[in-house]
């Protein structure tokens, strides 16, 4: 019985397979920015569908107004970091705000340098 | 000891065979050959076989003192050893051998009723044995090295080659498995056959219904497991064994990509497309029911959303306009 069960538990975490080679694993955000950024983008996922459904009450022309003003309040109702507005897209590395491309999540310093060092996947230099 | 064995065990053949004349069947014609063959060999044999064939003689002379079993007919004979069990005057004449070597009696006398009783069940088996395929006969002759009778053996082995070579040589190599299974299983007997020894007890076949009783494995069930994973799981050797790992990880997608992995919809495409039925706790006329109906057109143009989605959306303003109703009513 307990073989069985074992041989079960073997193999989901065969499926699982904890690496054999323990790589770094980063613990921290990079910076608190980072982490608040990180925060804007839980929340707003929880809050998506709600916000979908009051503006699609607010932004149209066959309800009756007041029942639109009710809904502006109520969507201003809801807390400030649940709009998806307020995420910004940092670089993945740095948390660097500026320059940061939005293919790669990365800024265009830590790109140069891994492009450089023939670290990422089908990027050259141009030259034309 | 080899040689008086082998002695023995050639002159019981050979005076079985003698016995036998009377049943004329070319197989044993052959054996006869083959057996006088053997016999005449080595020159030391023929020494013990007169020894040999002078004690039989006088148990024979023995038996036909007191029993009149001295003139039992041969098909009796044939019968016993069929039966597996040493003929009595075989025994009483490796008795006499026994007796005659200088060495320990008692031993010897074991070791030759032994050795008889293997050539009684060689014999039989060869009897036994399905088809009378002289060839194959002769090919086991080439194989057997057990054989005490080496010398013997050898040159009829020799001798049986050249009557092999008309043939086809691949003969003694193709059933030189078989011949060695079958002298396995001379030597050693069948593996049915035979007395229970009631040692092994039959392993019960229930390992299904104890799975049923099975709890949850443990959390200490499941740390041993991945320990042992991690302990077995060897750094990738190549390529190919890093895509698998990281297949297993989910880095990697599976290949040819399939566009609906983890997606699990069950629902048909009118349950997606038809979502009138779900409006039946909104109002039937005003500006609500031209909203939810453009809501529900939207809904059924979606294709990224589940059923179960497009319901709770739904769910979600009959929730909100009967909060609103009071407000509604005012207008």
């Amino acid at each position: 019985m307990a073989a069985a069960a074992l041989s079960w538990a073997l193999r989901a975490a065969r499926q699982v397979l904890p690496s054999p080679c323990p790589r770094q694993v980063r613990s921290y955000y990079v910076d608190w920015r980072m982490l608040r950024d990180v925060k804007r983008r839980r929340m707003a996922y929880e809050y998506a569908d709600e916000r979908l459904r009051i503006n699609a009450i607010r932004k149209n022309s066959i309800l009756p107004k007041e029942l639109q003003e009710v809904a502006d309040k109520e969507i201003a109702a809801l807390p400030r970091d649940s709009c998806p507005v307020r995420i910004r897209n940092r670089c993945v590395l740095t948390s660097r705000s500026r320059g940061v491309k939005r293919r790669w999540r990365l800024s265009r310093i830590v790109f140069r340098h891994f492009a450089d060092h023939a670290q990422m996947s089908g990027v050259q230099r141009a030259m034309w | 000891k080899d040689k008086s064995a082998a002695s023995k065990e050639s002159t019981p053949e050979g005076a079985s065979k003698r016995q036998e004349d009377g049943a004329e069947t070319p197989k044993q014609q052959l054996l006869d050959i083959i057996g006088n063959m053997k016999v005449e060999v080595s020159y030391r044999k023929k020494l013990q076989q007169l020894k040999a064939s002078a004690s039989k003689k006088q148990a024979l002379n023995k038996l036909e003192g007191p029993d009149s079993e001295g003139s039992v007919p041969q098909g009796t004979t044939e019968d016993t050893q069929r039966g597996k069990s040493l003929n009595p005057e075989l025994v009483k004449a490796a008795s006499a051998v026994a007796s005659s070597l200088p060495h320990n009696k008692k031993q010897t006398e074991s070791e030759l009723l032994a050795q008889l009783r293997r050539h009684e069940e060689t014999t039989d088996k060869q009897k036994k044995g399905g088809t009378i395929n002289i060839r194959n006969i002769i090919s086991e002759m080439t194989v057997k090295r057990q054989s005490p009778a080496q010398r013997g053996a050898r040159i009829s082995g020799r001798i049986s080659l050249q009557l092999d070579e008309d043939g086809q040589r691949i003969r003694p190599e193709r059933s030189s498995a078989q011949s060695i299974d079958r002298r396995k299983a001379k030597v050693y007997g069948s593996l049915k056959v035979g007395k229970r020894l009631n040692i092994f007890t039959k392993a019960s076949t229930e390992p299904e219904h104890a799975l049923k009783t099975v709890s949850s494995p443990t959390i200490w069930d499941l740390e041993f497991a991945k320990e042992v994973a991690a302990v077995a799981a060897q750094p990738p050797r190549n390529g190919f064994e890093e895509m698998i790992q990281w297949t297993k990880e989910g880095i990697l997608w599976e290949y040819p990509i399939d566009n609906e992995v983890g997606m699990e919809d069950d629902a048909e495409f009118h349950e997606h497309i038809f979502l009138e039925k779900h409006l039946e706790g909104f109002p039937k006329e005003g500006p609500i029911h031209h909203f939810m109906e453009l809501v529900i057109c939207g809904l059924s143009k979606n294709p990224y959303l589940s059923v179960k989605q497009k319901v709770e959306h739904i769910e979600w303003f009959q929730k909100y306009f009967e909060e609103k109703k009071e407000l509604l009513q005012e207008i």
